[in-house]
């Protein structure tokens, strides 16, 4: 990448390190999940996480439903660093082109683009790769809304 | 049936006859949150539980996924913090591929919350 991220607004960037220490801890999922940022920049967010077991299909490899968790996840926290005031964002459809099947352990990255937000509407580009052989596991877009009803998303009112 | 792989499990995963079709059941856990401000489930936890449903139907039917090719989900309604059903539509079973969709539900079948469609490739 040849430009560094530009920066996020503040009171999104105070908002999210506000959201961080509760997702990290108290978020039963996202404890789970246990994401680790990689890179964090105005519309764009990379994370890095292991697989775990707990996701697995009947097959023994890691089942889609762990992917969507993943990318619908990261995309909503892309969309936050792309806007300009604290508003709540919901998803409003997904697609998920699954590339190969990853096995449970595997070390993996999830890198999402907010690609354009145009009014009321965020999209969102993104995919699963390994973490050592950048390997494609799936590519993903998806559109939020933003500024629906309802608190902030993931935040503790 | 009862759960037969580690995401059934977490996902509360279960299925049932109910008339002529089968209904998909996600029973609700506290992982399921995504928001916990609005006690919602999380959007790719609903996705998961409707993949899964996709796969079984098809199982149900006496075939076996392979691997999905891809999924899309549309959220059509904000969730609650309980358990979902889903029905599953088997739009086409081809020699390669097959094309289903699944409605979720809350509400007790009055709420329709998400509607999704996959391509799985068959073995």
């Amino acid at each position: 990448m040849s430009d560094a991220p530009s920066d996020i607004n503040p009171t999104i960037g105070a908002m999210l390190r506000s959201a961080r220490d509760f997702l990290a801890h108290e978020h039963s999922l996202f404890r789970t999940l246990a994401l680790q940022p990689v890179l964090i920049g105005r519309g764009q967010a990379t994370f890095a996480l292991t697989l775990s077991p707990a996701f697995a299909g009947s097959d023994g490899f890691i089942h889609g439903g762990l992917c969507t968790i993943v990318l619908d996840s990261i995309f909503g926290l892309t969309v936050f660093t792309a806007m300009e005031e604290v508003k709540p964002i919901a998803t409003i459809n997904l697609r998920t082109d699954y590339v190969s099947r990853a096995m449970p352990g595997a070390r993996v990255r999830c890198a999402a683009i907010c690609e354009a937000v145009d009014d009321d509407v965020a999209y969102v580009s993104g995919k699963l790769t390994l973490e050592e052989s950048g390997g494609l596991i799936a590519v993903a877009s998806g559109a939020f809304m933003i500024g629906t009803k309802g608190p902030m998303k993931g935040m503790r009112v | 049936m009862t759960a037969a792989s580690p995401i059934a499990a977490w996902l509360g995963f279960s299925s049932q006859i109910a008339g002529e079709d089968r209904l998909y059941r996600l029973a609700f856990n506290e992982t399921h949150i995504g928001n916990p401000a609005i006690r919602a489930l999380h959007g790719g936890v609903i996705a998961a539980f409707l993949e899964l449903a996709m796969q079984s139907e098809l199982r149900a039917n006496g075939h076996t996924p392979e691997a999905t090719v891809n999924v899309t989900i549309d959220y059509v309604a904000s969730s609650r913090a309980e358990d979902m059903t889903a029905r599953v539509r088997v739009i086409r079973i081809g020699r390669r591929l097959a094309f289903l969709e699944a409605e979720g539900f809350q509400a007790d079948g009055a709420r329709l919350v998400a509607i999704a469609r996959a391509c799985l490739k068959l073995s």
